[in-house]
Formats: structure tokens, sequence, C-alpha cells
């Protein structure tokens, strides 16, 4: 799996650098002006463009630079971005940034809960009989993104100690992008199970109990490095990044910065090692060898 | 009871607002099928229109997601087509790939993922788009197949919800039911009361005819014949015309009955003057004599008792006639006195026919019944009887009350009354007050006897002769004041 995945990326990196070429004159988001660009993957909760816009407001007015938020279907699609060093920094996930940790360098770690951690969970419907993983043997199951770990590398690494691969596990799986919609395939009974995002499964609970309601969580992992901030090991500008760290690190003393805090269910961010994602590195070691 | 569920006897007023019903309710239903024809095309065809273009939206939005057989994103699609087509009501969509077997439902756990609907061969064969509804069915359903270029590669089947069409159909149905239905009851209360105003003039006709068939022909009032315009008042006032001509035959009638009673009145007062002229010629020779032979005693007392008795004679007859004047001036009740009238009155005509008259009164003092018409009937019996009578023979009389009644028996000994006067006495014979040669005695002495409500019974015994029965109820005790 991650020899294909290598090359895939291998694949999208030159199809980035030429569209780095293609759009470096058109294009706002992805030129190299004085703007901070900055990338967000759908481990965020929705597309919600209110909370978009409150970012953006935000960034643009704590760092004095003008902000551009990107957004891409795929987990792969930002990495390519972030280590094609198109964005000054990027809200990606745990995966890939082990993944490319000697590209990549940490800016900023999420706290949820007071902490940089998160879990991931295995999400079953509601009334089905299951107890544990085993138990899902044959079963069709959502996974969120390839890249994601949570919805992922978690469920897979899970899969690689017991020796067993998801194409002989289950009786199907499917990618659905998002972990929001994870928990909809599962609900909705097009999936009986899938593997998702804590964090979103926890705040989606909060705030629509109606999707949350028909699933129920069969498994929950360990405790896992949060989806990180990272920038390219050699940052686009200097400046731009380091006023972008400020203004992270910084955004729950700003009221503006409190609301999008409020908004993600998060309670800051905080300048954390590398090392958080050891465990993280390890899974991935692990489904690496696998093969 | 048999004869009123024929049709054909029931009234007009009756048949014209059923023939109008049952009109109405041909072109009702005619209309109704055509309605209904035209409301389920232009449903299928909107539902067929919205179907498509909701197929041709879901097509080209799973397209490549079915292509890559990516669950996901089907599924996603199916989702956003089903909550933007909400006005459409899609009930299920289904996305199958070009074996018949299931990418994405919108129900996944009826059909979930890679569960066979159809086959390849049903995939592939069936037509790129088809659509069913039934007109008041709850469900319509259209399928589509995704082609690229010269090859499929997969279906898209869809089932709407109809329930609100079905409604609207029946809603319709119902709407063309009561409009229909009260336009029916309408038009038929119309044609009834129509018929009703317009049969007005025949019922007011049918009316006076039914009345001058039980009691007597009454003309139509006036300002009913003045308010009726064409040819129903062409009939009123040819019908009142027919009832003015009816009166004048009565009155002549009436008219020839009084010159009868004369007439017979006549004929008594003609033998009354017999009767005084026989002994005026003895009267005048007793007279003589008595002039030329008074001195002698023998002849003057034989002459003297001549007059006497001639005198006693004439003295019987002005009685009579003043017993005929009398009942003739002043109405009052029959007494058992006018059988005596009765018998003077007809004394001379029996004498003149050597006829004896026989009377039994069984009447006492005054009965209720008015006197004039009884004894009026009674000579007219009497008349009949001894002009019947051979001569030498014998007429009995009798009266006397029974049951209520003045019974009067009258027998003679001729040759029996003819057929048609006992017809004509007892009533049985309306038509003609008489006939050619005589009857009219006869006729208005029944008409008499009807006017006192009473009958005549004729009796031929088997010895001969003929025997009648005049019945003739009193007076009720109330009514008689009235009478007097």
């Amino acid at each position: 799996m991650g020899g294909s995945q290598e090359f895939d990326r291998r694949g999208l990196l030159g199809g980035a650098g030429a569209l780095l070429f293609a759009g470096a004159s058109s294009a706002k988001d992805l030129g190299l002006g004085p703007s901070i660009h900055f990338g967000l993957t759908p481990v965020f909760l929705t597309n919600d463009l209110e909370l978009l816009g409150r970012l953006e407001g935000y960034l643009e007015r704590f760092t004095g630079f003008p902000v551009t938020l990107v957004t891409r279907r795929t987990y792969q699609e930002i990495t390519a971005l972030l280590t094609s060093r198109q964005l000054d920094a990027a809200w990606i996930c745990g995966y890939p940034f082990v993944a490319h940790r000697e590209e990549l360098r940490l800016v900023a770690v999420p706290l949820w809960r007071g902490k940089p951690l998160y879990q991931s969970y295995i999400i079953v419907e509601q009334d089905r009989k299951a107890e544990n993983f085993t138990d899902l043997r044959d079963d069709i199951h959502a996974f969120s993104d390839p890249d994601s770990n949570s919805g992922f590398l978690v469920t897979r690494t899970l899969m690689a100690e017991q020796g067993l691969r998801p194409e002989n596990f289950f009786s199907r799986f499917f990618f659905t992008y998002g972990h929001r919609n994870v928990i909809r395939a599962v609900a909705s009974g097009l999936a009986g199970s899938g593997s998702v995002d804590g964090y979103v499964y926890d705040v989606v609970a909060g705030i629509e109990p109606n999707l949350t309601k028909g699933t129920r969580i069969l498994r929950r992992s360990e405790l896992l490095g949060f989806p990180p901030i990272a920038a390219p090991r050699s940052p686009i500008d200097e400046g731009r990044l380091s006023a972008l760290t400020r203004a992270l690190l910084t955004i729950s003393t700003d009221p503006d910065g409190r609301a999008v805090l409020d908004m993600l269910r998060l309670d800051g961010f905080m300048a954390e090692s590398p090392t958080l994602f050891d465990t993280i590195a390890a899974k991935a070691a692990l489904v690496g060898q696998a093969g | 009871m048999l004869s009123r569920l024929n049709p054909r006897s029931w009234p007009i007023t009756v048949k014209v607002p059923l023939a109008v019903a049952v009109l109405m309710i041909l072109v009702a239903l005619l209309l109704s099928e055509r309605v209904l024809a035209g409301l389920t095309e232009t449903q299928a065809r909107h539902l067929r229109d919205l179907a498509q273009s909701y197929l041709d939206g879901l097509s080209s939005a799973v397209g490549p997601s079915i292509l890559r057989e990516d669950t996901w994103e089907v599924f996603d699609a199916i989702e956003r087509a089903q909550e933007l087509n909400k006005s459409l009501r899609p009930l299920e969509t289904i996305v199958t790939n070009a074996d018949g077997q299931v990418i994405a439902a919108s129900n996944p756990r009826r059909h979930p993922i890679g569960s066979p609907l159809g086959n390849r061969q049903q995939a592939l064969s069936s037509p790129d788009q088809s659509f069913s509804f039934e007109a008041g069915a709850d469900t319509a359903s259209a399928v589509r197949k995704l082609s690229y270029p010269g090859r499929t590669v997969g279906l898209i089947h869809a089932v709407f919800d109809t329930r609100h069409l079905a409604a609207e159909r029946r809603n319709v149905i119902l709407a063309l039911i009561t409009t229909n239905g009260a336009l029916t009851l309408l038009l038929a209360a119309a044609g009834w009361i129509l018929v009703a105003r317009m049969m007005r003039p025949v019922r007011v006709l049918t009316g006076h005819l039914g009345l001058a068939r039980d009691t007597s022909a009454v003309p139509i009032a006036s300002n009913i014949v003045a308010r009726q315009r064409g040819e129903f008042g062409r009939l009123f006032r040819a019908y009142n015309a027919l009832v003015h001509s009816m009166e004048e035959h009565d009155a002549l009638v009436k008219k020839l009955a009084e010159e009868e009673r004369l007439g017979s009145l006549g004929r008594l007062a003609s033998a009354l003057a017999h009767e005084i002229n026989n002994p005026l010629g003895g009267l005048f020779n007793a007279l003589a004599t008595l002039k030329s032979h008074g001195h002698l005693a023998h002849v003057r007392t034989n002459a003297i008792g001549l007059l006497d008795r001639g005198l006693l004679g004439i003295r019987d007859v002005v009685r009579t006639t003043l017993a005929v004047y009398r009942t003739e001036r002043i109405a009052r009740d029959f007494a058992a006195t006018d059988i005596n009238d009765l018998q003077l009155l007809i004394t001379p005509e029996a004498r003149r026919k050597s006829v004896t008259i026989v009377v039994a009164n069984g009447i006492h003092g005054t009965i209720g019944l008015s006197s004039t018409p009884v004894r009026q009937a009674i000579l007219n019996l009497l008349l009949n009887a001894v002009a019947a009578s051979p001569d030498g023979a014998e007429v009995a009389l009798s009266a006397e009350i029974r049951g209520g009644a003045l019974s009067i028996m009258v027998a003679d000994r001729g040759p029996g009354l003819p057929e048609f006067a006992a017809e004509i006495l007892c009533g049985s014979l309306p038509a003609a007050p008489w006939r050619d040669g005589g009857g009219l005695g006869l006729w208005t002495t029944r008409r008499v006897i009807t006017e006192l409500g009473g009958h005549i019974d004729v009796e031929r015994p088997p010895s001969g002769g003929t025997v009648l029965h005049l019945i003739l109820p009193l007076k009720r005790a109330e009514e008689l004041p009235h009478v007097a």
C-alpha cells in the first residue's frame, strides 16, 4: 500500500508543479505573492463558509497579510501542495505529517479538551450486535481518506497487527473523503461500519445529534497526536510563517479568535515536539511493513 | 300496485324530471370520463417531464462516479438530488452498474451495495429510458440507462411518490360527482317545476271535469281563464262554453219537467171538469123539474136530493182543486192527508178507466219530507199505474214509515212496466231523459226522487203486473226546522 501511495504522491507532485507554472500569473490562491496561503484538509468539520470567513478575517487582521484559505477534496491534494511549497502552511493530518516528516516542520497542534490529542473511532449502526472489531468481518466499511490517520491508518494498523488486509477482511470498502460523510454512510446503512475521527464524531454528536443517533462507537483507539498545522521545512517566507504561527498560538486571547475556536470546539493551539506523532509514525511503519 | 310500477302510468311531472336526470347522468358520465382521461394524461406527462429532468440531473452527477464505482459519490449525489427535487417526491433511487449490481441506493438497507437488481442481460436490453405511471396508483417509476459512447455503464431506477396525484384525482372525481349530482338534481327539479307549471291548466281542467263527473259541471273561474293564454286559454273558454250549454240544457230539462207536471195537472183538471160537467146536466134537470113540478112534494124531495148529491160531488171536486192549489202555494211537510188528496186527485181518472184505487195509508200526522215533490212523484206513479191497468182492474197504493224512510208501494195489474221505463225510473239510464213516444213523466219522477235522495225498485211479481217500491229517506231531526 505504502509503495503505491508513494508512487501516486510523486505523480501528483509532478502535476502540482505543472500547475504552479500554469497558474502563477492568473490565480491568487497558488501564486507566491505577499498573501498567506493556508491549506485546510477535510479533517475540518464542514465547509462552513461562516467559519472560513471568520478564520480568514482573524488571520488577516492579526498577521497584517492577506490570507487565502485553500481547500481540496482529498488530504493528498493538500499534502502535495504543502510539500511542493505552494502553501505557507496547512492543517493536515498526523499521517501525512509523519509520512513527509523530512519535508515538513511542525507549526502548532490544536488543543482539544485541553490536550493536543484525539482518538480514532470505529463506529457501527446503533442496534448492531457487533462486540469487537473481528465481528465486522465481511462488512461494508467506510473509510474517510487513505491519507487520514484516524479515518484509515488506525484501522488499517489494527488489521495489519492481526495479519489482515481490508480487501480480504471486508466484503467491500470505500472512501467518503470526509469524516462527517463516514458518519452519514454508517447512519444511512450504506456502510455497516466506519473509521472516523473521534474529535469530529464527538463534535458532530453535539451539533447534529440526529446524525450520530443511528450510530454507536464500537472501538476507541489510544490517544494520538491531533492533526497538526505544518509548513514546508524551508518556509516560502519566514516572515509570513512566523506571523501565522503567532496568530495561531495566541488565538485564544483574541475575541475573534475565540469565536473561531468556539466554532471548532477547540481550546487553542500549542507548539509541540514532532515526537508527539511518533505513535502514528509507528503505525505507518507497521502498515508499510505489512505491505 | 303493478300499474304504479309501470313507467307508462307515471304522471308526466315524474317522467320528465326522471328523463332529465337520466340524460344528465349519461352526459356526466361521458364528461367525467373525458376529464379523468385528460387529467391522467396531464399528470403522466407532467410527472414524466419532472422524472426525466430528475434523471438528467442525476445522470450527469453520477456518470463519472459510476465509471469509478465510487459508492460514496453516487450515494451523495442521490441524496443531494432527492433533497433538491423534493417537489417530485422521489421515494427511492437506485444506481446499478451494467451487471445490475447496486452501486448505491437511497435506501441502502433495502438495496445494499453489491446486491443484484436484475442482471446484465436485463440492463443491456432495457430501453434507454422508460417511465411507468398508472392513474390513481401510489407510485410511479422511471428507469434511465447510462451510456458512454458505445457502452452501457449503469442504470438509474427511480420510484416516485404519486399519492398526491392519486389524491388530486380522487378530489377531481369527488368534485365531478358532487357537481354533476347537484346539477342533475337542479335540472330535475327545474324540469319538475317547469312541467308542473305547464301542466297546471291541465290540472285545472282535470279537476273541473272530475267535479262535473261527480256532481255538476262548474265553469272555470273567469280570473283563471283571463290569466291563461294560448291553446289552454282557448281550451278553458271552450270548456266554459260547454258548461254553459250544459246549464242551458239542464234549465230546458227542468222547464220540460215543469211543463210535464202542468200537463198532468191539466189532464187532471180536464177530468175534474168532466166530473163537474157530469152532474151539471142532472142538476139542471132537477132544477127544471123543481120549476115545473115543485109543488109536488115527492118530486120536490127527489129533485132536492139530486141537487144535494150533485152539489156534494161538485164540492168534492172543488176541494180537490183547492188542495192542489194549497200545495202549490205553500211549502210544507208531507202529511197523511196528502195520501187522501192523492186518492181524491186520481179518482176521476181512475173512474174514467173503471179502475179501482185501493189505498192503505199507514202514515199519521206529518213526516220530515217536503210535500210537493213527494206528491208529484206518487201522483205520477199512480197515473202511470192507472194508464197501464186494464178496465176494471185494481191499483193498490200503500204508504208507511219503515227504517227512517217513507216507503210507498204502487201495484198494478198491467202488462208490466217496459224495460226502458224501469231503467229510466231506477236511474240506470242517465243519458237520455226520454225517448220518442213518452217516458217524460217517469224521467221527471226519477229527477224528483234523486233530488230527495231516494230510490225506486221495480218488482214484477209472477202473478203479473208491476209493483213499484219508492223509498224516500226522512230528513234528520236537526234539519227539520230549516225545512219548515
